[in-house]
């Protein structure tokens, strides 16, 4: 069975979302699809402060669900929980198949897939994945109601979340590998003033071990290449996010880090392909500029989708 | 929720799950949790296609707090997989990414 829209989005992030609501608006027979529910990164993001038109602080969770009632009032149709397990993106049609057992298509294609957490990548990581180490404050963060807990990174999320998991945890150690936190200066500062948080500068890890469950973390000082082996009940890793490219690799090229290339208009080499939010190669990745990347993409997309269905006319 | 998953508690697991005599696959969900809440149309989906085969649970983890502990569950949502000796076999699934395929070919590995 396949089913044809003008325009179908992979990925129910901001950018994603936003493309959404500008496409259904300018009634283009929308789809997205996402492999989780709407809300990309944000979902699982517990505050959101920095998004205009919110004086006060958003729970991440409602600001995704608001994305996606708004592209839903316009007629945008989201399928959530859908798996991808085939796709053709170099034609005029492009096709993608779902759960091995539907077609959808559409002329143009906007992928905004965006970026996954990025692994340590040391030993221990895979093994101890859900038996102490987690990714996501918060659904995991309940877990350890009173425990001694590490947070690795310095990033915005990663002393966010710090911030977070002080709700539960008796205390929060954060490893850094710098001398100083990259996040915010507002979130720094009440990071640093909580009694509950701790920083570990200038140490990496490097292990973690237990007998069942995870039990501690081996860490390094890069200055003075001393190696600590910390007791801990759980670890949270914040180290930044690699891009989802699995659907446009070989279709386009990905620049050094692993990102897309785009033009300005988020278009790509292969005419009526799109890419937009976190997986583009840019200086920024914010929630603000998903949502500027997944307007402009919507907006050229229309224009290349008007003009293709004139061609077939014609 | 579906017909073919249930939901119990840790007073049902040793009957549930340990003495079920068939493969049970037993998923550890929370509130507030988007990874869970897009597991569950998969996890059901993957429940009917092997109904009266293998048997589909989940428990809440809240609620629940010592069997995760006993389990060494600290995610949700974590998927264990039981064969139908009641022993843990194969990979636990976990996190955001667990994709229906994954379920499936672990549920397949549990009857072969």
């Amino acid at each position: 069975m396949t089913t044809k829209y003008d325009l179908i989005i992979v990925g129910a992030g901001p950018a994603g979302l936003a493309a959404a609501i500008y496409a259904a608006r300018a009634r283009l027979r929308t789809l997205v699809l996402d492999e989780s529910v709407a809300g990309g990164q944000v979902k699982t993001t517990h505050k959101v402060s920095n998004y205009p038109g919110f004086p006060e602080d958003i729970k991440g969770t409602d600001l995704a669900k608001a994305f996606a009632t708004q592209a839903e009032r316009f007629g945008a149709t989201i399928r959530r929980a859908i798996e991808i397990t085939a796709h053709d993106f170099s034609g005029p049609v492009k096709t993608i198949e779902l759960d091995e057992e539907e077609t959808v298509e559409a002329p143009a294609v906007i992928v905004a897939t965006g970026a996954r957490p990025r692994d340590l990548g040391i030993p221990g990581e895979s093994k101890y994945k859900g038996r102490g180490i987690s990714y996501c404050a918060t659904c995991d963060g309940a877990y350890f109601e009173g425990k001694d807990i590490h947070v690795i990174g310095g990033g915005n999320s990663a002393v966010e979340e710090s911030l977070f998991l002080t709700r539960f945890a008796r205390s929060v150690t954060i490893i850094h590998q710098f001398d100083h936190f990259q996040a915010e200066a507002a979130t720094t500062e009440e990071a640093l003033h909580n009694p509950k948080i701790e920083v570990i500068w200038d140490s990496e890890p490097r292990a973690f071990t237990g007998e069942g469950g995870l039990q501690a973390l081996t860490i390094e000082n890069v200055k003075t290449r001393k190696t600590t082996d910390l007791k801990t009940d759980g670890v949270f890793v914040f180290i930044g996010y690699v891009p989802r490219t699995d659907l446009v690799k070989g279709v386009v090229a990905l620049n050094k880090w692993g990102y897309v290339e785009t033009a300005e208009d988020m278009s790509t080499p292969v005419p009526g392909l799109y890419v937009a939010g976190d997986i583009r190669a840019k200086s920024f990745r914010q929630i603000t500029t998903a949502v500027a990347d997944g307007t402009i993409a919507a907006l050229a997309a229309q224009k290349y989708v008007k003009q293709a269905v004139a061609n077939v006319a014609a | 929720m579906s017909d073919h998953v249930r939901e119990i508690t840790e007073a049902d697991y040793e009957r549930e799950v340990v003495g079920a005599g068939q493969p049970v696959v037993l998923d550890f969900f929370s509130t507030e949790c988007p990874p869970c809440e897009a597991l569950a149309p998969k996890f059901e989906a993957v429940a009917g296609q092997f109904a009266g085969k293998v048997r589909f649970l989940k428990v809440f983890r809240q609620g629940n707090r010592e069997l995760a502990t006993r389990l060494g569950v600290t995610g949700s949502p974590t998927l264990i997989f039981f064969g139908p000796d009641g022993r843990e076999r194969g990979e636990r699934l976990g996190g955001e990414e667990i994709k229906r395929t994954a379920i499936k070919a672990q549920v397949e590995a549990l009857i072969t």
